[in-house]
């Protein structure tokens, strides 16, 4: 035996063959990390409990940092925060600076991360402040980037742009003056996405609390083909089911158009390979 | 010797490059929707220990993508069992206002086969065209846009969501079901002003919605079905309903980062991708 390994082929053979083994071994094994946590969620969370709010205010260099930290909170803050949250930011509508810093956040956001700069958008339009009024029109009559490659079907530059231009338009509608909902309107009749048109629609109407005049002032400005906007219904945070249902039955009721055909069948059923039937629960919380 | 070290030094090249990943996905942070929900649990060992079984993943599909560094939250590996940290644990499960409950979402996530699937194995895939996809018999791929941090549905809520959608062509499978020849959705059709539409649907890639109420399924049968449209899901319809869920029935810790970023998916989603649409919206109608 010893004699073969003196062989420099069979020395390579058995080299190979370990090392590929090992590594592939090594492969099958759980994840590695460094700096993981044994901590619970639950403990760590006890541990560390939801911060108050920051204030937003300042004006020039503190004005920026003072976003930048509300950013972070805002970003981190629970369910439960939601009303301190507001409380904050429509206490910073009269501060210029807080609007400029907050603006900038956005621009420099829209390439780099998007959950970042629709929560800064958020919090702009939920300023009601007449300062955010151009910055936000700016946004939602932006044109929609080029047409681009394509990802399941949708151009994600122009979805993602779309989304924000939504949130620009909630932000209007939330405003809720003459000049912001001329906008609204302008966007329920004329913005390229329907994305964006659709926001445009169900924030007017929420704003006005989903009034019969409401709807007639947007009929003026829907577009042919999508009435439909007009009337479904939206389930929000802590709705009750059946206040959902209701809205939904009565959404279903007067457009039969929205019932689906019957689901069509394949070419056969088809079984997969089995495989892993790992069941253990997950670890406690 | 020299002959002996030279091979050596020969095979263990050959190994390392057979270890070697070469992806194209970008790897330098996490968004702002990754971080907040990072933080809240500060990379759990014992969770992501249980979740690479649960989801069936291995070091061959997620080496170099943080399979040995699995709390670098810059990295594929470490984002995907946060977004599946989410769904573990992250909804209320409240009968009177969820659509569909953690049993669910869990079931259709998971690698494990049942009656929302048969076994499949979570792989990624170095492809900046699709968001991820179910390729039969048994592979459920995420693939960049979903990693990317700059990319829009790079969030905890919205790879989650995609685990939905994928699982739910897996379930298609199951239960013999055709949902389209467009990727396993109805193609478009193109029309003489340049846009493609069916029906009320604006991109290329259509389902139906099967509209039902909150309570209509028991927690744990989001899997049934009786061949009509009355007790059906189509899988955007689903990665909706989780989204949805995510947004207005999350657990009191949920960052608002994550339910925003699933509120605004879900509410796209809902205008544009359903033949018989719109989907209903759901999230606060208010900008925060």
């Amino acid at each position: 035996m010893v004699e073969h390994f003196r062989s420099p082929k069979v020395f390579a053979a058995a080299a190979l063959l370990t090392v590929l083994v090992t590594s592939q071994c090594a492969r099958r094994n759980g994840p590695q990390a460094t700096g993981a946590s044994s901590v619970r969620p639950s403990e760590l969370l006890a541990q560390n409990p939801p911060k108050p709010a920051p204030a937003l205010t300042g004006s020039g260099d503190a004005a920026r940092r003072s976003v930048l930290e509300f950013l972070s909170w805002a970003g981190a803050s629970t369910p439960g925060q939601r009303e301190e949250a507001r409380v904050r930011i429509a206490a910073a509508a009269s501060n210029p600076d807080i609007v400029n810093a907050l603006t900038s956040e956005i621009t420099s956001a829209r390439t780099r991360d998007h959950s970042r700069a629709l929560l800064a958008l958020s919090i702009l339009g939920e300023m009601r402040s007449q300062y955010a009024l151009p910055y936000l029109r700016s946004v939602l009559r932006e044109p929609l980037p080029q047409p681009g490659r394509l990802i399941e079907g949708e151009d994600p530059n122009q979805t993602a742009f779309a989304i924000l231009q939504g949130k620009a338009a909630s932000g209007l509608a939330y405003l809720n003056n003459a000049d912001s909902n001329a906008e609204v309107f302008w966007a329920v009749a004329n913005h390229a996405s329907r994305i964006v048109r659709a926001e445009a629609i169900r924030a007017y109407l929420e704003n006005h609390n989903n009034s019969g005049e409401a709807r007639e002032s947007l009929r003026r400005y829907v577009r042919k083909g999508e009435e439909i906007f007009l009337d479904r219904p939206n389930r929000g945070p802590g709705e009750r089911g059946e206040v959902f249902n209701r809205r939904l039955d009565a959404y279903l009721q007067a457009h039969q158009e929205l019932t689906a055909p019957a689901p069509d069948r394949g070419s056969g059923a088809q079984q997969g390979r089995g495989g892993s039937n790992f069941d253990a629960q997950p670890p406690r919380f | 010797m020299k002959t002996s070290a030279i091979l050596a030094g020969q095979v263990l090249a050959l190994a390392l490059l057979s270890s070697v990943t070469w992806g194209v996905c970008v790897q330098t942070g996490a968004s702002q929707a990754d971080t907040d929900l990072w933080n809240t649990h500060g990379c759990w060992q014992e969770y992501f220990l249980w979740q690479y079984r649960a989801y069936d993943m291995n070091g061959n599909d997620w080496n170099n993508r943080g399979w040995n560094d699995a709390c670098n939250s810059s990295l594929e590996y470490p984002k995907h069992w946060n977004a599946a940290y989410l769904v573990t644990y992250g909804l209320l499960d409240n009968n009177d206002q969820s659509f569909h409950g953690t049993a669910d979402y869990r079931a259709a996530a998971e690698a494990r086969g049942s009656n929302f699937h048969d076994h499949f194995v979570h792989k990624i895939k170095d492809d900046n065209g699709v968001f991820g996809s179910f390729d039969p018999p048994d592979n459920l791929f995420t693939s960049c846009p979903l990693y990317d941090p700059s990319a829009t549905n790079s969030n905890p809520a919205s790879r989650a969501g995609d685990f939905m959608h994928e699982s739910w062509h897996g379930w298609m499978r199951k239960y013999n079901y055709n949902n389209g020849s467009q990727g396993g959705h109805r193609p478009c059709n193109n029309n003489p002003d340049g846009t493609c539409t069916l029906g009320a649907c604006t991109v290329n890639g259509c389902d139906y919605f099967y509209f039902h109420g909150v309570s209509k399924y028991v927690f744990g049968a989001m899997w049934e079905n009786d061949g009509t449209a009355n007790r059906f899901h189509s899988p955007n319809q689903v990665q909706v309903e989780f989204l949805c869920d995510v947004s207005d029935q999350p657990q009191p810790w949920v960052p608002a980062s994550v339910r925003l970023r699933a509120a605004a998916d879900a509410n796209a989603r809902s205008a544009a991708r359903f033949i018989n649409g719109p989907g209903y919206t759901c999230g606060s109608f208010r900008p925060w």
